[in-house]
């Protein structure tokens, strides 16, 4: 019953002269583009620009009218689609798991159809969740309703990973999180994406996001690649305005020797508050209602210092106080230099600062590695 | 009025113990037949929309034959005892289970079924897998529908000869025994109400489990 895998490891995906029509218009229209194996290739545009549905051409979803799509030289309309599909590991925003199953269940669907061993399946579902930062025992048998949206998003990446594919379709995995929670589930998609370390085609209209996870970026408009490259190249050699301004639209990397901390920060928020005596269970489900990777903590006015989810799911059941856990956080005030207060945050490793106006906390400054790469 | 003397004697002279299991008797073999083909022709019609329109007018009429009516045309067919009431059940059953069926797989979200192929499941795994657990609550509600439908159905066949707490009814009236009417009477309401009252926990506990979405 175990499908046979078309493919180990991708050497390389080309594009030949792809066409696709919607009705009068094109969705895409004569696309030539090369994947390279084992790079995060960045697919961005506006809406309508074709990404999404050069996306879903690779594995099918979509079929293109003229052109081929080759993955190692074997061209996918040859290739039974169920049988490709099992092969490529597929990320969606928002939706992607079925509320009528568990967690174990939505990782371990695949690998069931097709029919592996019980045990297997429950030794490979428990890996991907230690994997993704989720306690299995804590997460196994739970609803994704019962989980917050980062949560889920990550229980989406383990469930691609669960048949092991070397290709992995990311259709904006985080479009749908808030600005901090995208950016902290991000920099952890880095850190898998170098662990597992294989082929990834992304979607995205986030263009930081596309800066920071992207080895090379595709830019498409209006069902044309516009220009493909990596990151540094499209910074400071776009091939045209419309590249220029969907590289750099707040014309930050022009004048960052002047940027304020101010200008980059995100606002902060009563919802990343907690209060000191809180206890770590309670705060992991406060964190969890409240959709939050990582947290404040507060005594009165005075700050504490940071927690994160990741940690305080550790130390269940010792009832441990939240003033005992947190750990220290850099401080700066609105009117500093960006390129000072990155450069800080880069030294002591820390990604996550917040920005006081005298006694009050007024923003979040999130560590950005595009900006730190040109400093 | 009614001691408890009177019901044990009715009870006992009109064998309702064994009357009682010749309706549940009946009453079960239509309901499984009735949610075999019910969910069948759901899924059929969902699967080939077409048909879909056709096939549940053609049940609306169906549902609009009187139900002694629908019973006295099948004798001629199944013969007295329990076949006409049966048939007529499953008849009057399939309608409300179909129509949830198709309403059912129709209202999840296209989202799940394009993710659920998009992950690498055949169109009849995605359909088994996802498409129709998520429709269970609704289904549920069908087969609720048609439960209420069949009791009422099969109580009427006592007139034909089919057995189970119609023929006790039956008896009462011919005999004009009132003690007999009351007790059957009560009964099988009761009977009704109980079975029911279960199928509600039940598609409860199938709205919880896969009806929070």
């Amino acid at each position: 019953m175990q499908t046979e895998r078309l493919f180990d490891r991708i050497e390389s995906i080309q594009f030949k002269g792809i066409t696709k029509k919607y009705g009068e218009g094109f969705a895409v229209k004569e696309l030539d583009l090369e994947i390279i194996g084992g790079e995060l290739l960045i697919l961005i545009g506006p809406s309508g620009s074709g990404k999404t549905t050069t996306l879903r051409m690779i594995n099918r979803m979509i079929e293109q009218d003229e052109g081929s799509v080759t993955i190692n030289g074997i061209d996918t309309k040859d290739a039974d689609p169920v049988r490709l599909r099992r092969n490529i590991g597929y990320v969606i925003q928002n939706i992607g798991l079925f509320p009528h199953m568990t967690i174990r269940e939505n990782i371990g669907l695949v690998p069931k159809i097709e029919k592996q061993n019980k045990k297997d399946i429950e030794e490979r579902v428990k890996t991907l969740l230690d994997f993704v930062s989720l306690p299995p025992e804590m997460f196994m048998n739970r609803y994704p309703k019962q989980l917050s949206g980062g949560q889920q998003q990550r229980v989406g990446l383990a469930r691609a990973m669960a048949m092991d594919p070397p290709l992995f379709l990311m259709d904006e995995p985080f479009g749908a999180l808030d600005p901090i929670l995208r950016k902290q589930l991000q920099k952890e998609f880095l850190k898998i994406k170098n662990e597992i370390n294989r082929t990834i085609v992304f979607v995205t209209h986030d263009i930081e996001e596309a800066l920071v996870l992207g080895d090379r970026i595709a830019i498409m408009d209006q069902g044309e690649l516009v220009q493909v490259g990596p990151p540094e190249e499209l910074i400071f050699n776009p091939a045209n305005e419309l590249v220029a301004d969907i590289v750099d639209n707040q014309r930050k990397f022009k004048h960052m020797d002047t940027l304020k901390v101010k200008d980059l920060m995100s606002p902060f928020e009563d919802k990343y508050v907690l209060e000191a005596k809180m206890e770590a269970c309670d705060a992991v489900d406060e964190m969890t209602d409240r959709d939050l990777e990582t947290a404040f903590v507060f005594e009165g006015d005075e700050l504490l210092g940071q927690v994160e989810i990741v940690d305080l799911m550790k130390c269940r059941d010792r009832g441990e106080k939240l003033s005992e856990l947190a750990k220290p956080i850099k401080t700066f005030q609105p009117m500093d230099s960006v390129a000072f207060a990155l450069s800080e945050m880069k030294n002591s490793g820390e990604y996550l600062a917040i920005v006081m106006n005298s006694k009050h906390p007024v923003g979040i400054l999130v560590s950005d590695e595009v900006l730190l790469k040109l400093i | 009025m009614l001691s408890i003397q009177v019901i044990a004697d009715v009870w006992d002279r009109h064998l309702i113990t064994m009357r009682t299991i010749e309706h549940l008797h009946m009453f079960s073999i239509a309901l499984i037949l009735s949610i075999i083909i019910g969910v069948s022709v759901g899924v059929f019609i969902y699967m080939k929309p077409k048909t879909a329109n056709p096939v549940l007018n053609f049940l609306n009429i169906v549902e609009t034959i009187p139900d002694l009516a629908l019973i006295v045309l099948l004798l001629p067919i199944l013969k007295l005892g329990a076949g006409p009431t049966i048939a007529a059940c499953v008849l009057y059953s399939i309608l409300p289970i179909a129509r949830n069926t198709y309403t059912g797989l129709k209202s999840v979200d296209e989202q799940y079924t394009y993710v659920a192929q998009a992950i690498g499941l055949s169109p009849r795994e995605a359909l088994m897998k996802v498409r129709i657990p998520m429709s269970l609550p609704l289904i549920a509600g069908g087969i609720r529908i048609a439960l209420v439908f069949c009791m009422g159905v099969v109580t009427l066949g006592g007139l034909v000869a089919a057995g189970g707490l119609g023929t006790v009814l039956q008896n009462g009236i011919q005999l004009y025994q009132k003690d007999a009417i009351l007790v059957a009477g009560l009964w099988t309401g009761l009977l009704a109400v109980l079975l029911d009252g279960f199928a509600g926990m039940i598609e409860k506990k199938l709205h919880e489990r896969y009806g929070t979405w």
